[in-house]
């Protein structure tokens, strides 16, 4: 029951967060904004029983992405002109085109699928498959080439991160 | 001996690609040897082709070469025909060219272009043998348009001069002009007969109804042979041809080529006798341009003009011998003055040659002693030609006339005073030509006088066998010899007591126009000039030859060229054809701008287009889920 | 539910993009819609009792770690040239 009400608290406040991400005008605000969004999709991942992802979640999401980001924001000009203009020429349209995709999605999901609600009752029989021994262990028996590829993957990434700071020294001087 | 009338073709031919393509390498010597040679061993040929044809009792030899175009059921033949008439033609054309090849060694001597000079003249003789031989009208066309190539050609031999090249340009083009009506006439007898074998034709329109009009025929194929022998109205090339070297127009624009429309009538006689309305519009026009060319030729002080409006005017009375039945008698006018006028011509090359390139006759004048041997032959075939018996032109003259008023089939007393007026006249200008060039005292430009000499031998040994023939050519009656295959038409029974007068009025108007030339143009030519300035008007009408080269250029070419330029190149190929392609460019690049548009470098738009698309697919591909 | 939240936060991702004009809003506003995606991938691998889901969600963790160390230096670097944050003055593409 409570796992219920948590559930529908950390879900509106991660629609809420990001609801004011759009709207928020500092970068600094959507940043934080942005976090609480995360965190709240933890929470529900954490409800939902996965918690090797929820725990994933907070340290890779909002441990390095927002802090890099968080980072990059104080690196840059706060007197920038889109603080004033929030909102680019194609508000409207955009606005539009969301409402419709959003009726599309709609459409599809409520047509299609026999919908069960995401209930914390599974929660408990998730714990026994989502534990985190027994993930790990599936993960590295069953998808190992992908745990190989994603690393070849970071390993381009520290490169080009490299080659980045290598132009950066460049126009420097 | 089968193949004897193709040998007599390709001789020609032969020379044509020897010189054309090795005469500049190889020295004026060998072009001469050649080019006069091959026409002389055509001659010999066409010889043995006539003692070959008496010996067979003159049926007509058919030698077919190969079959040149086989569409369908519709099967195009060169064959080559030799009776007759083909024969006395083929005479003429190869008699009288080698003898003009051989006077043109002289005359063109110096010329830079030597080689070509004869290659041309042997692709002329070439094409007219196809003319004159061929058995289908379609060999007749290649070589009727072949001689009008060859006539551009030599005209505008000295095309350096934008003139002389124009000249040549005018000759072709009028001829076309002509041609047209000819083509009709052989698609409308294809139509009817399903062969254009001019031997077979005649037996099919001699025999009966042949299902296709005679008149209307006859009338196309005459508009094709006034193209080509200068009649009414398109006779203005023929002066303008004049431009050429003065071989050039003995052979092509006096001897042959302008008679291939006589040809072309006599030939198809039988379609003619059965066309009597056609044959009065013949008569009428040949009678019409005899009249009015002599008229122009009265006042021309060209010694080649003269020469050239009194060939159109001898043409005249060539179609107006056909036009009344008498087209063996036509022929002969045909091979008489093929011989007076190539005498003529080329004896006015003489002139020429010998006044360093004067042609106005009113600067020469008392020449007769200083260049005796051109004199004496140009006398000869001037007498000739204005019908002083017994010289030649003086039996065809007369044959025509006594034709035109009594012959059954369209002779009349109006024609017959056309006609006779009209000799008088010629009789006039020739000996005005003569006392002009001749006589008198000299009016040589004083640079000139002392150049004056007398032709090399190439040119004088050609004058005086062309004069001797006009002598004495009149004797051999190609009419008698042709009746078996061109009946003469018969006589008005009324009328046949007038011969012998009429024969006597003949004579005696030859010795009134040399009575009258001696007259006004004797002494010192004051009488002329006072004559000149009486009849003011006449005499400028006249010189400006009844202005029908303007009135061309007013009605038809100025119009069509006020057309081309307003209608055909500003409106449509400027604005419809160009403005289209450009219209399309412009779409095309404007169409262009517009998609290019979507490209704007703004990432929103970009996003913003990136959702649109995610909607249409989800959208459209619900439906299939 | 969740799946639809998921799809909710999608498309507030997407309205992001485009509507923002700063490029490091834009770039956060990805990162909603990487979530939104994670999302609903645990949603189904909660419901099908799956691991494949949940290593997905690793793996897209992986991709975002590396997506954003890299972007961030790139909109760093473009900024350093034109000294503007607003997207909106950004054509050089233009077209």
């Amino acid at each position: 029951m409570i796992d219920t009400l948590l559930l529908w608290l950390f879900a509106g406040t991660a629609l809420v967060a990001a609801a004011m991400m759009l709207v928020l005008r500092h970068p600094m605000r959507v940043a934080l904004a942005l976090a609480a969004t995360m965190l709240s999709l933890a929470g529900v991942y954490a409800l939902l029983g996965v918690h090797a992802i929820a725990i994933f979640q907070v340290l890779i999401y909002v441990g390095a992405v927002m802090v890099f980001m968080v980072y990059a924001i104080m690196l840059l000009d706060v007197r920038d002109r889109s603080f004033t203009g929030r909102f680019s020429w194609l508000l409207v349209p955009g606005v539009v085109a969301a409402v419709a995709f959003l009726a599309v999605l709609a459409h599809g999901v409520w047509r299609g699928l026999p919908e069960p609600v995401a209930s914390a009752a599974g929660a408990h029989s998730a714990v026994s498959s989502f534990g985190i021994q027994r993930f790990s262990l599936e993960f590295l028996n069953e998808y190992w080439l992908h745990f190989e590829l994603v690393s070849v993957l970071l390993v381009a990434a520290v490169v080009a991160a490299l080659a980045v700071l290598e132009v950066g020294r460049r126009n420097r001087g | 001996m089968s193949h004897l009338p193709t040998a007599i073709v390709l001789l020609p031919l032969l020379g044509f690609l020897v010189n054309g393509l090795a005469g500049n390498r190889l020295g004026p010597r060998f072009v001469s040897v050649v080019g006069c040679g091959l026409p002389i061993a055509a001659f010999a040929l066409a010889v043995m082709g006539l003692l070959d044809l008496r010996g067979a009792a003159w049926t007509p030899r058919i030698d077919e070469v190969y079959s040149w175009l086989v569409i369908g059921d519709n099967r195009f033949d060169v064959a080559f025909y030799l009776d007759r008439l083909s024969v006395v033609m083929a005479l003429i054309v190869t008699g009288v060219g080698s003898l003009i090849h051989v006077y043109s060694t002289g005359y063109m001597k110096d010329d830079k272009s030597y080689a070509r000079y004869f290659a041309y003249l042997n692709l002329f003789l070439f094409f007219m043998l196809l003319l004159v031989l061929g058995r289908s009208m379609l060999v007749l066309f290649v070589g009727w348009e072949g001689v009008g190539l060859a006539s551009y050609l030599l005209i505008g031999f000295w095309f350096e001069d934008p003139d002389k090249a124009r000249a040549g340009k005018k000759a072709f083009i009028t001829n076309r002009i002509g041609d047209a009506g000819f083509l009709l006439g052989m698609f409308v007898l294809y139509e009817a007969f399903g062969t254009l074998d001019m031997d077979r034709i005649n037996v099919a329109f001699l025999a009966g109804t042949p299902g296709v009009s005679a008149t209307l025929v006859g009338i196309l194929l005459f508009i094709g042979a006034s193209g080509k022998s200068a009649q009414i109205p398109l006779h203005v090339w023929l002066p303008d041809a004049m431009a050429g070297p003065t071989p050039v127009s003995a052979l092509i624009h006096a001897a042959t080529m302008v008679t291939a429309g006589v040809y072309l009538v006599a030939r198809m006689s039988g379609i003619y006798v059965n066309a009597p309305e056609a044959s009065a519009v013949i008569a009428a026009i040949g009678a019409a341009t005899a009249f009015f060319a002599a008229t122009i030729a009265v006042v021309q002080t060209d010694i080649k003009k003269v020469l050239a409006y009194s060939t159109i005017s001898q043409l005249g009375f060539m179609f107006v011998a056909a036009g009344v039945g008498a087209y063996g008698v036509s022929v002969f006018h045909l091979y008489t003055h093929a011989f007076f006028k190539a005498c003529l011509f080329l004896g006015a090359g003489s002139v020429i040659h010998a006044m360093s390139g004067e042609q106005d006759i009113r600067k020469m004048g008392g020449l007769a002693r200083k260049i005796p041997v051109t004199f004496a032959t140009f006398v000869l075939a001037t007498a000739a030609i204005a019908g002083i018996p017994p010289l030649a032109g003086f039996f065809s003259k007369d044959e025509i006339l006594w034709f035109a008023f009594g012959s059954s089939r369209g002779g009349s007393g109006l024609l017959y005073a056309t006609m006779a007026t009209t000799a008088l006249l010629t009789s006039f200008y020739m000996f005005r030509l003569v006392w002009l060039t001749f006589f008198g005292r000299s009016r040589v430009a004083p640079g000139a006088e002392h150049h004056i000499h007398e032709s090399p031998l190439s040119m004088t040994s050609v004058l005086v066998v062309l004069a001797i023939l006009s002598a004495i050519g009149g004797f051999l009656s190609i009419p008698h010899f042709l009746e078996p295959q061109l009946p003469l038409p018969g006589i008005v029974p009324a009328l046949e007591h007038y011969e012998t007068p009429l024969l006597v009025v003949s004579i005696l108007l030859a010795l009134a126009g040399l009575a009258g030339a001696a007259y006004v143009y004797g002494g010192d030519a004051s009488r002329a000039n006072r004559l000149a300035a009486r009849f003011k008007t006449l005499h400028r009408v006249l010189s400006g030859k009844y202005y029908v080269d303007e009135a061309y250029e007013a009605l038809i070419g100025r119009p069509l060229l006020w057309i081309s330029d307003r209608v055909f190149l500003r409106i449509g190929d400027r604005a419809l054809f160009d403005g289209t392609l450009h219209g399309f460019a412009a779409l095309g690049r404007s169409a262009a701008a517009g998609f290019a548009r979507v490209q704007s470098g703004n990432l929103h738009l970009y996003a913003l287009l990136v959702l649109i698309g995610i909607v249409a697919s989800i959208a459209l591909g619900w439906r299939h889920v | 539910m969740l799946i639809s939240l998921s799809a909710v936060l999608f498309a507030l991702g997407l309205l992001g993009v485009i509507v923002r004009r700063n490029v490091l809003v834009m770039l956060m506003c990805m990162e909603l819609m990487l979530n939104a995606v994670n999302l609903s991938l645990v949603t189904f691998a909660q419901q099908t009792a799956t691991a494949a889901g949940a290593v997905l969600v690793l793996l897209v963790f992986v991709v975002a770690t590396a997506e954003i160390a890299i972007a961030i230096p790139i909109v760093l670097l473009l900024v350093k040239r034109k000294d503007v944050l607003d997207l909106g003055l950004y054509n050089d593409l233009k077209g």
